[in-house]
């Protein structure tokens, strides 16, 4: 007999879904299931919360239109559902001297261009933080489902969120702390244009080591982005700011791009998130360390 | 191609035959089925189930005008017409095949009498005619085992000739004290037969609750039946005047016996169809194994019922029927449970399912058993009953109940509430907050529960 109670309606109503009980049962974390459980086709996310504060007509205060979510709207929203509150989040704010990389992507630019590849700040950022996660090994990470086990990974793989028409997108660049920034550039240039068509491979998505949403071309001094589970962290990055540091006396004016880490709070403390990020920090700011 | 040619055709008209064919004829196929027999409904109503239950109720009432004297009434000798007996048994079995062939007719499959074995993959000959399929479902169930070194004499019976009631010897010797051998003993008992069980195992219904066993074993014995146990048949000798079975084991000796019924179980007909010749795969037992939605190794042949194996039971076949018939249909279905209930239409009943004390025990799961006894129950004692036992597995961490044992008078009946406890996944608390009515058998299961929860008054 099974360790999961479903009954003969439900386990029968499963098989013609194509829902396995068993697997349903750990997902949700439970030992019984019922035909509500098999009516969303996914588990919902999180414990079940009271939705009745979104059940308003809103038609009583003014005139309303209606549109449905997409099916991927709705998808992406229970991922985020779930990841906020299942993940006790802390976002840990810091900025970095990007002089350095602007000049060195001035000075790259002929090359770029005869190249064909736009050098971009992000691509080092990118490069930087896979260097961060070899430093820093524990961020490269995984909890088990039961928050028994974690996972370390012997591979840097970044995540790019994707802002595209239908939706966040998330392709993953491999082996970014193997790879050159000419390669890097091109390939987030590369996944960031095909996800705009949703031509994104599934092979091309998932299993990332940590995940960057740029808002950089937009603006914003400053966000707290949700982790994407599995991943243990995420980097938020804003528009790149000159900003006024005092040298003893004399200020200086120097380009900062602010830095938001949100991190899993379950395996990352403060204390190891502030010195991963001043790390990477540094990183960024003398892009030669990368190398060394 | 042949003209012949069927969308869907079922080999076997029996439970899990004719169940198939009218799913699938319900489902939209174009069905045909095909069966030896001049009516349909296989060895369950032809020769099985049905009238060995029309026999057990004439069993029953002949007990029951014994024992009503107790009582105060008298009915003086009673005396059985055979004839009329058997012209009942047979006005039973005649209704309810009618009925079928209404059945049938009504959904439009198109029946055929007689013998099919298969000639490749998708063709088969059905008494020397050609027909070609698209899919097949094999449901040619299963014939009693005839046991080696035996002589052949009219006077050894299987379970089919048992039941034609062409006599009531005075002498009978049951080899097997399964559900057929116990029912036989049942009916030949009441009908006045001398009756001696011989059985291999170290009890009589091998598989079920060694204590529910118990209840029947005496009220068997007390009804006049010897029973052997553990007790091998070594040798058979056919003379004019007697059988005489030469016993070793428990008994070590010699039974002298006017008639003998073959009662050592059944195996599959799988190799009647020629299954080879489709390229299905049947073990030397003859059985075809199937997955849980019925597929055998060919994708478009399925088998059902004791054909696939055990347990061999007509209602198994039925389930297993519905599922062929909606997989081969496109529709997902699987027989997704083990919780097949076992019923011995004894007197007493004896009805088992899920997971036996024993069994429980030989698995190393956590268990724990709790029973009511049919002496304290009032409506068995204000209805004449005699002795009768309720009896729970469950699991002692969480509730959830494991298994059933029942034995008593419409033990049958009242195991349905376990089964579905079981496969809803019920705890002793559902059961005990569940309202039964007073007085009813069914409390025995309810108070079993209350007895475990500590929370139990009547005992």
């Amino acid at each position: 007999m099974s360790d999961i109670i479903a009954p003969p309606s439900v386990r029968a109503r499963a098989l013609e879904k194509g829902i396995d009980i068993e697997k349903l049962a750990k997902d949700l974390g439970r030992t019984t299931i019922a035909l509500e459980d098999l009516e969303a086709g996914k588990p919902a996310a999180g414990p079940a919360g009271d939705t009745s504060y979104w059940d308003v007509d809103h038609s009583q205060y003014g005139p309303v239109t209606e549109e449905p979510m997409s099916r991927f709207a709705q998808v992406a929203a229970a991922n985020l559902g779930a990841a906020n509150a299942l993940i006790p989040q802390v976002t840990h704010h810091d900025r970095a001297d990007v002089t350095a990389i602007e000049a060195l992507r001035k000075d790259l630019k002929p090359e770029a261009q005869a190249r064909g590849v736009k050098l971009t700040a992000l691509a080092f950022q990118a490069k930087a933080l896979a260097r961060a996660l070899r430093e820093f090994p524990r961020f490269n990470a995984s909890l088990s489902p039961d928050g028994k086990t974690l996972t370390l990974k012997d591979y840097v793989h970044i995540g790019i969120a994707v802002d595209t028409a239908h939706g966040l997108m998330v392709p993953v660049i491999r082996d970014v702390d193997r790879k050159g920034l000419w390669q890097i550039a091109a390939e987030i240039a590369d996944l960031a244009g095909r996800a705009q068509n949703r031509k994104v491979g599934p092979d091309e998505m998932g299993g990332a080591s940590m995940t960057i949403t740029n808002l950089g071309g937009i603006g914003g001094i400053g966000f707290t982005p949700i982790v994407n589970p599995p991943e243990l962290a995420i980097l938020g990055l804003t528009r790149t700011e000159t900003v006024t540091v005092w040298e003893g006396d004399t200020p200086r004016p120097v380009p900062m791009v602010p830095l938001d880490l949100s991190y899993d709070h379950r395996v990352i403390n403060g204390a190891d998130a502030a010195r991963f990020v001043s790390y990477l920090a540094g990183l960024i700011a003398d892009p030669r360390r990368i190398m060394v | 191609m042949s003209d012949n040619h069927a969308d869907l055709i079922v080999l076997g008209a029996g439970p899990g035959g004719y169940a198939c064919a009218f799913r699938a004829a319900d489902l939209g196929r174009k069905t045909v089925m095909v069966d030896p027999r001049a009516t349909l409904g296989g060895v369950c109503l032809n020769v099985g189930c049905i009238p060995s239950k029309a026999l057990l109720h004439a069993a029953e009432v002949i007990r029951e005008a014994h024992h009503i004297n107790d009582w105060g009434i008298s009915t003086g000798k009673v005396s059985v017409d055979l004839d009329k007996l058997r012209a009942k048994k047979d006005g039973i079995v005649g209704h309810l095949t009618t009925g079928l062939t209404g059945l049938a007719k009504r959904r439009k499959v198109q029946t055929i009498r007689g013998t099919a074995q298969f000639t490749g993959d998708n063709s088969l000959d059905i008494d020397g005619e050609s027909w070609t399929f698209d899919q097949a479902v094999i449901a040619v169930g299963s014939a009693p085992v005839r046991l080696p070194g035996w002589p052949e004499d009219d006077r050894i019976w299987d379970s089919t000739d048992a039941l034609e009631l062409r006599e009531i010897p005075k002498r009978l010797a049951i080899v097997g004290g399964g559900i057929i051998g116990l029912e036989m003993a049942t009916i030949y008992a009441a009908l006045g037969s001398n009756v001696t069980v011989i059985e291999f195992m170290d009890q009589v219904a091998p598989g079920a609750d060694a204590e529910a066993v118990a209840v029947l074993h005496a009220a068997l014995e007390a009804e006049g039946v010897t029973i052997h146990t553990g007790t091998k048949v070594a040798q058979v000798k056919a003379t004019k005047p007697a059988l005489t079975l030469t016993c070793e084991g428990g008994f070590e000796g010699s039974i002298k016996a006017d008639a003998a019924i073959q009662a050592v179980g059944r195996r599959s007909n799988g190799s009647l169809v020629a299954p080879e010749a489709a390229g299905v795969k049947m073990d030397d037992r003859g059985i075809i194994h199937v997955d849980a939605s019925c597929r055998t190794n060919v994708e478009t042949i399925f088998a059902i019922g004791d054909v696939t194996g055990n347990p061999m039971l007509a209602h198994r076949a039925t389930h297993q029927g519905h599922i062929a018939a909606e997989v081969a249909s496109g529709h997902a279905a699987a027989l997704d449970t083990d919780l097949i209930p076992s019923v011995a239409y004894t007197n007493p009943e004896l009805a088992w399912a899920g997971l036996t004390e024993a069994q429980a025990k030989d698995q190393g799961l956590a268990h724990k058993t709790a029973s009511f006894p049919w002496a304290a129950s009032g409506r068995n004692l204000a209805s004449g009953g005699g002795d009768g036992l309720t009896k729970l597995v469950y699991c002692p961490n969480t509730h959830r109940l494991l298994g059933a044992s029942i034995v008593g008078r419409n033990a049958g009946e009242l195991l349905a509430e376990c089964v579905l406890a079981m496969e809803m996944g019920g705890r002793l608390e559902d059961i005990a907050l569940t309202v039964h009515a007073h007085p009813t058998l069914s409390e025995t299961i309810a108070f079993s529960a209350e007895r475990a929860l500590g929370t139990l008054t009547d005992l």
